[in-house]
């Protein structure tokens, strides 16, 4: 996951690495999964979230779909 | 998860909070009072577990997320001590792990000007940027120092 400075610079970078463009997170957004991901990581009872915890996390956000589904099989 | 395993996930997030870099097994089994092979032992539980990442001689640090053991381009500032992160996620997760106001000093990927991103506890300020995805969810764990 890579901050541009906008749209245009991660369209260059694709061509440039021929990487496929993929979906963009706005910092709004990436703050909301940073706390809910990170904000007890430091206490004893910390875990990672389920396949199903996070498919609900993005979805509070607006990130649906099979990209952020961990468990879809649509990219292997 | 075993409690020797707790003792040392806590031990190892305890030493990239006050140093902001990886203990390694020796200095963390001291710490700690247990042999050196059991802390390794712990990191592969861990590792195997997702909760930390490690070299490919599965004995040193790489990942705590958010924290990164080597240094990248993502740097975050938290009360005068350096951290580094493993992407942008993690860079606002060490703020949001901490609970102090940071700064995140990264780049644009492609132009590769640097991108200061003043944090607080409502979040960043509004600089403008976005954040690229390269690797879909389901694929992030086949190659996570890529993702």
């Amino acid at each position: 996951m890579l901050f541009f400075r906008s749209e245009e610079h991660v369209n260059e970078w694709c061509q440039a690495t021929g990487l496929p463009r993929r979906p963009l997170v706005t910092l709004t957004q990436l703050w909301h999964l940073s706390v809910a991901w990170y904000a007890n990581r430091l206490t004893p009872e910390a875990r990672r979230p389920a396949p199903s915890e996070m498919v609900a996390i993005f979805a509070r956000i607006g990130l649906t779909g099979p990209f952020w589904d961990p468990q879809a099989d649509t990219f292997c | 998860m075993i409690d020797t395993d707790l003792e040392v996930r806590h031990a190892v997030y305890e030493h990239f909070v006050a140093t902001g870099e990886a203990p390694t097994a020796a200095g963390l089994a001291s710490t700690l009072g247990i042999e050196s092979q059991d802390a390794v032992a712990a990191f592969q539980r861990l590792f195997e577990r997702r909760l930390l990442v490690l070299a490919a001689d599965r004995e040193q640090i790489l990942m705590a997320p958010p924290f990164s053991g080597v240094p990248t381009q993502h740097r975050v500032i938290v009360d005068g001590r350096e951290y580094f992160a493993n992407c942008a996620w993690d860079a606002l997760g060490i703020v949001a792990a901490l609970h102090r106001d940071g700064l995140v000093r990264s780049r644009c990927e492609q132009s590769l000007e640097p991108l200061d991103i003043p944090v607080h506890a409502a979040g960043p300020d509004p600089v403008p940027c976005v954040i690229h995805f390269a690797v879909p969810a389901s694929l992030w764990w086949r190659d996570i120092v890529f993702t």
